[in-house]
């Protein structure tokens, strides 16, 4: 049975007792990985392949992605992105300064634009190397995140309290490119859709449901529609936001190490498959049994449930090599 | 006097910046945190007062709900805001020795990392409890750091990280510090870390919310 079909049995629910599936979130890491800097990783689809494909291999991991960074489609809208060698790529501009700076922005075409067909080529090259045996998630920026990426966070932020037109206007720009953006990733072959919307853990649940709940959902209601299944990223606490997100309803939500799985499943339901939530800092900083004993524990708890074991986020790019083993071994009866 | 500081110190827990300002809702057409501390200064209440029982009491306010989850970011930002529009009228008195500061907190995001959000909300809480903050913005390498901290003795730092591919950058920073300038008190903090990775990396202090900075740097100079 390849990782596709057992993918799909997680999805229906009959996943086999003896496995859980292990996909932890690789950057930086995997990059450092294939022997190449994050800026290569970030700014060149065959690389960010080949060393995905690399730490698949080598890890065992059952899905691969396309994640990068946050400013695939904010580049896409016309602004300047730089790539150090060892550090998250830079955006050197805020391109949203007013509301007329929203009327301006006009809607990328995703295929042209250099980032966002960078990423696109990605999805085609690992359906070409993975031959459809292997899930692939592709990446989106969530409405919110991306609308702070364009008009800065702590603008955005304040504007969420104190000018909604300027929020909703170019809120709405940024969903019709998010899912230009996931059509493009679909079509190109990618099984599953990742959402980062990260900043969403640092807002009420009032605000969430005001600006950004039906948003997403729209979101999440469109890749259904074009074949496609929903991960949701928001990392940190989002205990506070599961009600609203149970509404929204991912096909998968991570969930960071500040969230209790237990409630999470409660809350969102037997159907949702969570993902998680092993502390970064943990699976660097620890030895390699507590990794396998935290990681053992988690899978033992989740077992029956739609569960994907992972870290709460992204693997720091120091951890060691034998952690990720641990977790993967931790996660095969 | 002391009604007119009750209401300064409402306007900034609550964001509520001027009269212009729309939001809190419930407050729209009210006076804020600007009209009503250059009203309190005009009126010849001590700046000192404006500060200490009006602006600083809305700040810890707003703190503890933050660490308490009974407000998130958007809302503390405006009430730093509000608290930030009113200390322009207070800066003259700063500038006189009229009011004094606590100390002098220098802040940075670390090298690597652009985001500013959590380095602002301490930053403007420390501000808003009486201290000067030097804020070195983002992607701050040790050279900046120390350099800071030479220009300003006796000084604290706070370094803040939100990803866990720069946190590892902290540990550098903290050890150049304390090795160029000994005796520095480093405050660390950001999604990512925690106290077992300050342990680790030999920082001082480690809060998960701004208010633990703002309640571990008023011990040091109580």
């Amino acid at each position: 049975m390849n990782k596709k079909q057992l993918f799909d049995l997680l999805c229906s629910g009959k996943m086999p007792a003896d496995r859980t599936l292990f996909r932890p979130i690789l950057m930086h890491f995997a990059a450092r990985f294939g022997g190449t800097t994050y800026g290569k990783f970030a700014s060149d689809y065959k690389t960010l392949v080949r060393c995905n494909l690399e730490a698949m291999e080598h890890f065992d991991l059952d899905l691969v992605g396309l994640i990068s960074d946050p400013y695939r489609e904010t580049s896409a809208f016309g602004a300047k992105v730089r790539f150090p060698d060892e550090a998250v790529p830079i955006c050197e501009e805020i391109i949203v300064n007013t509301i007329d700076d929203v009327h301006n922005l006009k809607r990328p075409d995703v295929y042209k634009a250099a980032r966002t067909s960078d990423r696109i080529k990605g999805a085609e090259l690992f359906q070409k190397e993975l031959k459809g045996e292997v899930p692939v998630i592709g990446w989106i920026e969530g409405p919110l995140a991306e609308a702070c990426d364009l008009a800065g966070l702590s603008s955005m932020l304040m504007n969420l309290m104190a000018d909604p037109d300027f929020c909703n206007f170019l809120m709405d720009k940024c969903v019709v490119t998010t899912k230009d953006f996931a059509k493009a990733q679909i079509d190109a072959g990618c099984d599953v859709i990742g959402m980062g919307d990260a900043i969403c853990s640092q807002i009420d649940a009032a605000t969430y449901d005001t600006y950004v709940r039906n948003r997403h959902k729209e979101i999440v209601d469109y890749i259904h529609e074009i074949g496609g299944k929903v991960k949701l990223h928001i990392c940190g606490n989002i205990t506070h936001l599961l009600p609203s997100l149970a509404f929204v309803k991912p096909d998968i939500l991570d969930i960071d190490y500040q969230v209790d799985p237990q409630e999470a499943y409660e809350i969102m339901g037997p159907d949702v498959i969570r993902c998680g939530n092993i502390s970064p800092l943990l699976i660097d900083a620890k030895d390699a049994d507590s990794i396998f004993n935290a990681s053992k524990q988690l899978v033992q708890n989740e077992l029956g449930r739609k569960f994907i074991l992972s870290g709460g986020c992204e693997i720091t790019v120091n951890t060691k090599h034998e952690n990720l083993m641990a977790m993967r071994k931790a996660s095969i009866f | 006097m002391e009604e007119l500081l009750e209401k300064i110190a409402h306007c900034v827990e609550y964001g509520k910046i001027n009269l212009a300002s729309p939001y809190p809702p419930d407050m729209k057409g009210q006076e804020g945190a600007d009209e009503l501390t250059k009203k309190a200064i005009e009126s010849g209440v001590n700046p000192d007062d404006v500060l200490k029982k009006g602006l600083v009491v809305g700040m810890q306010k707003i703190g503890v709900k933050f660490r308490e989850n009974k407000v998130f970011v958007p809302q503390v930002l405006m009430s730093a805001k509000a608290m930030s529009t009113a200390m322009v009228h207070l800066k003259p008195f700063f500038q006189s020795g009229d009011v004094k500061r606590k100390g002098v907190f220098v802040i940075g995001t670390v090298s690597g990392d652009l985001h500013d959000i959590g380095k602002n909300l301490v930053a403007m809480m420390v501000e808003g409890s009486g201290f000067e903050v030097v804020d070195l913005g983002t992607d701050v390498n040790s050279v900046k750091f120390i350099e800071a901290v030479k220009n300003h003795p006796g000084c604290f730092v706070g370094l803040s990280a939100l990803l866990t591919t720069t946190m590892v950058n902290m540990e550098k920073i903290v050890s150049d510090i304390k090795q160029a300038v000994p005796g520095t008190k480093v405050l660390i903090g950001g999604a990512p870390v925690n106290n077992e990775f300050c342990e680790k990396i030999n920082a001082d202090f480690y809060s998960s919310d701004p208010q633990g900075a703002v309640e571990f740097l008023n011990k040091e100079v109580a």
